[in-house]
């Protein structure tokens, strides 16, 4: 009956099980967790590349470097911009979908089964999958524009500057609105229908109701699947990766895939662990004030 | 119009509306699919062939022949050692969190703001901490990888479908002469058996498709499948067949898997957030 | 010998102090109810007991043996909980032999004390069903089997009967006395129900902010409440409670209500009261010693009203009566057909043999 039914209070020779519980888990995030961050601070201000292992002080060097870096800010701009095209598109196109399969519908499971299919696919396999479809001479995609305009459709959709970007979104969107489409429904299907019903007698009309309870309702839901799908977007790298890997030039070249190509391909260590630490501030930034919001949006 | 032919008229609308968007979304599925049955001469036809005249194996042949096949072999173990000590780990960690609030509200935010750092940021790092240990390339290497990066959600998860099971069912067998550990053991993890089995899928569906760790930590001997699809890519097109092959191997089986559990599916992808 | 000895127990959730010295001796064999309103701190009690809570300071001995720093396991006691606490994913066998289990009790010998706590309960037929397949009251008997067959020092009992309907309950709170009474256990029994720690109960104590009110035998506490608050807890209707001040008469003492009434006291009680004359008080009034005037003699200090009934609720083998008394609404409860219907006028008969005089400052009883 009291309060004190919900937490155990460890007692006794209990003391020490709490602890061991955790140990393990904590140890192994503490070396792959944070082991990552103090080495990267360590090494930030260092001189350490491919050729030359300098571990002497150099300061602020590197990250006053990042500051003229253009080709980092715009890898970060084109992470943006995924991010800024991706994610609303998938939400409208999540809740509308949502809505169409709110009301009762015989069968509605098997749509909704198939339907999630795209969300767990690898997604460098989804990446695969639509080079394969946007080939410009042996995909569909072609050819099916094709039928529509009735002339023979040649675009280079990994390669031309201005069919690359769509041809990323199209992979993104269309993995990933099935994932904000299985949230939303089942945020829908938790609104009180009886106040939706009280709502209709007393005349209100669809959109009013839309707005005014059931998206409040589901503002909660909505705000965990945006903030799960914005992280994800902010680290953008398979799809791009198996489309375009960056290109043509550095066109849609993500913060994630500029950081590979500093660390792992041009071995730049110093300055990919300034890179790495910036992308970690930036993102808890992110994440605190977006978290802020949503706190105070309950 | 009467109401319930309008209602009716509704419903056959919607119909047609889910059936087009399902076809959308299930055709890229088709298509990749549908290639690696093709022959070479069927995917490299021009206008692109939509059903192969015949279903033939080679592209899959091929993949066991070589040996390629093997990675999928390596994703299983890597994936499926991991995810069992993930759990194992995450659960039991969360079980403290869940019941002794240990380390409070901080402790567990934490744990999960492990989850929300990108990959990319920590791989480097890690990277040459491996090399440092001479763990790249290796099973180990790769499974404390994966455990690591999945123990935050594991914990996660599990403290919800912990904090669910009523503590009185532990209170009982503690005064019936249970020691902690046989709590766990007895009373725990049966309790919560099904978010156990849930959490797990998923789990083992994150390092089974994770791409970037498996890019710059496996070299040839423990490479992924995720990681062996793109050896194909590149100038030349003449690989497809291996792609597609190489990509309904690895995935199938979560296809397979999920079909299992589309009851958790929504808790699972959520975080937790939304119960379904 | 005490079976269960409390001494200065104390117990605070952070600055929540929800267990605020109690000292409480329990003999062996005694069936003890703790009864308080929810937050009175019964149920911590309860669990302190157990070990499932630590204490904040004081002594808890079972047997003689000073058990605060023992966990629940080493305590040998069994529990029953309120919501029952049986394993979804075990058969009703398995559940009843989970304690015996914990405690490496040879086969044979839990088959026997299984099947024998099973006759004993009548749920022998439901051994292979799981807890998802019985109803309330069995899942209850299941509950209380798990207890049973431990054989433990002490039987604990917190609310087990307060998620079953009223008929249920009636039917259970003699089964589990008929156990006690099979058992000769010692028995603590958490409720926050009255009736319960009426009927139930060898002693009852009555607990109030984490604190013993009083503690005592049923009748003792009903018929001598040591306080306002435990004389207007047990009873049902409540007993009811009248400013009134009590004045010199004649030559004995008498009640005047705030409607000028005076309803004298009996003299052999009014020597009890003689040094509060003049002083505000609180009369309480049992509703069962209201009843109807009869016309001839009046038994020795019982003393007549005339009162307008506002409400009449019958029950059927009574009727609960609400009229204004003093300027208060007061309950009566008389016979089935003493009264037929509201603003009828009618004659009522107090016994001041039985009514309390309350110090109105204090809430103690006079």
């Amino acid at each position: 009956m009291s309060a004190a039914g919900a937490l155990m209070k460890p007692r006794f020779s209990d003391k020490s099980f709490r602890y061991q519980l955790i140990a393990p888990s904590i140890f192994v995030l503490l070396l792959i967790g944070v082991f990552p961050l103090v080495y990267l601070l360590v090494a930030s201000f260092q001189g350490i590349t491919m050729i030359d292992n300098d571990t002497s002080f150099h300061g602020v060097s590197n990250y006053a470097a990042l500051f003229g870096d253009t080709r980092l800010w715009e890898a970060l701009l084109h992470t943006i911009l995924f991010t800024a095209i991706a994610l609303p598109l998938e939400l409208v196109l999540g809740l509308m979908m949502a809505q169409l399969f709110i009301d009762h519908m015989p069968g509605r499971q098997v749509f909704v089964a198939l339907l999630v299919l795209p969300v767990v696919i690898a997604p460098i396999v989804s990446g695969a999958t639509w080079s394969l479809m946007f080939d410009n001479r042996f995909g569909p995609v072609n050819q099916v524009i094709g039928w529509i305009t009735g002339e023979e459709a040649t675009l280079l959709w990994t390669i031309s500057p201005d069919l690359v970007y769509p041809a990323i979104l199209a992979a993104e969107v269309w993995q990933w609105t099935p994932f904000m489409f299985l949230l939303l429904l089942a945020a829908l299907s938790a609104v009180d229908k009886s106040q939706l019903e009280a709502a209709s007698i007393d005349g209100a009309g669809y959109w009013r109701i839309f707005f005014r309870i059931v998206l409040p309702a589901i503002w909660p839901v909505m705000a965990v699947a945006v903030l799960i799908r914005g992280l994800d977007l902010f680290r953008l790298f398979d799809v791009v990766w198996a489309l375009t890997r960056g290109g043509p030039g550095t066109m849609t070249e993500t913060i994630s895939i500029f950081t590979y190509v500093k660390g792992f391909q041009q071995f730049e260590t110093s300055y990919t662990a300034a890179v790495a630490l910036l992308i970690i501030i930036l993102l808890s930034v992110v994440v605190i004030l977006a978290l802020r919001r949503v706190g105070l949006a309950r | 119009m009467k109401l319930s032919q309008r209602r009716n008229m509704r419903l056959a609308l919607r119909y047609v509306a889910a059936t087009l968007l399902t076809l959308f979304f299930l055709f890229p599925i088709y298509w990749l699919f549908m290639i690696s049955f093709k022959t070479a001469d069927e995917i490299y036809a021009y206008p692109p062939v939509w059903w192969p005249s015949s279903i033939q194996f080679s592209n899959y042949l091929v993949l066991f022949k070589d040996g390629d096949a093997a990675t999928v072999g390596n994703s299983l173990i890597v994936a499926g050692v991991s995810t069992v000590i993930a759990m194992f780990l995450g659960t039991i960690c969360a079980y403290s969190l869940a019941r002794f609030r240990t380390g409070g509200e901080n402790l567990a935010n934490w744990i999960i703001s492990q989850r929300m750092v990108p990959p990319i940021a920590v791989v480097f790092p890690i990277f040459l901490l491996y090399v440092w240990f001479g763990w790249v390339d290796t099973y180990f290497g790769l499974i404390l990888l994966y455990t690591a990066f999945n123990l935050p959600y594991v914990i996660w998860m599990m403290r919800g479908y912990i904090l669910d099971i009523p503590i009185a069912l532990e209170q009982a067998a503690l005064v019936d002469g249970y020691t902690r550990w046989q709590v766990l053991w007895k009373v725990v993890f049966p309790m919560c058996r099904a978010g156990l089995f849930a959490t797990a899928i998923f789990t083992f569906v994150f390092a089974w498709n994770d791409f970037i760790f498996a890019l710059v930590l496996t070299r040839t001997e423990v490479a992924t499948y995720t990681v062996q699809v793109t050896h194909y890519f590149g100038g030349q097109s003449n690989f497809w067949g291996k792609i597609s092959a190489m990509s309904v191997l690895g995935t199938l089986p979560i296809f397979i898997v999920v079909a299992f559990m589309q009851k958790y599916l929504v808790r699972g992808i959520s975080l937790g957030a939304v119960k379904g | 010998m005490a079976d269960l000895k409390i001494t200065g127990l104390h117990k605070y959730y952070g600055s929540m102090h929800a267990v605020r010295g109690i000292d409480l001796e329990i003999p062996a064999g005694e069936f003890t109810v703790l009864v308080g309103q929810s937050g009175c701190g019964k149920s911590t009690l309860l669990r302190t007991i157990a070990g499932l809570e630590d204490i904040s300071s004081g002594t808890i001995e079972i047997a003689g043996e000073v058990v605060n720093d023992l966990a629940p396991r080493d305590r040998d006691i069994a529990m029953v909980f309120q919501n029952y606490a049986l394993y979804p994913y075990m058969r009703v066998y398995d559940n009843i032999a989970f304690g015996l289990r914990a405690r490496k009790t040879p086969k044979q010998e839990i088959e026997e004390k299984v099947q024998r706590a099973a006759r004993m309960l009548a749920i022998d037929h439901l051994l292979d069903r799981y807890p998802r397949q019985l109803s309330g009251g069995q899942l209850q008997r299941v509950a209380i089997g798990r207890a049973v067959v431990r054989n433990a020092r002490l039987y604990l009992f917190d609310e087990p009967l307060s998620n079953l309907d009223a008929q249920l309950r009636d039917e259970m709170r003699g089964e589990i006395k008929r156990l006690h009474q099979e058992l000769d256990k010692t028995m603590i029994y958490v409720t926050h129900d009255q009736i319960e720690a009426m009927t139930m109960a060898d002693r009852i104590v009555l607990l109030r902010d984490g604190r013993i009110e009083q503690a005592g035998s049923p009748l003792d506490l009903y018929e001598r409440p040591a306080t306002k608050y435990v004389a207007g807890f047990l009873g049902s209707p409540s007993m009811n409670f009248i400013p009134a001040q009590l004045v010199s008469q004649d030559n004995g003492l008498a009640v005047r209500l705030s409607d000028g009434a005076l309803l004298s006291l009996p003299a052999d009680r009014g020597n009890r009261f003689s040094r509060h004359r003049d002083r505000e008080v609180t009369l309480g009034v049992r509703p069962e010693h209201i009843s109807r005037a009869a016309d001839d003699a009046l038994r020795p200090g019982v003393v007549c009203h005339e009162v307008t009934i506002d409400l009449v609720q019958p029950t059927g083998s009574r009727t609960y009566a609400t009229f204004l008394l003093g300027g208060v609404e007061t309950v009566a409860e008389l016979k089935a057909h003493d009264v037929s219907a509201p603003n009828e006028t009618v004659k009522l008969a107090l016994d001041m043999n039985r009514v309390v005089l309350i110090d109105p400052a204090s809430e103690e009883v006079l």
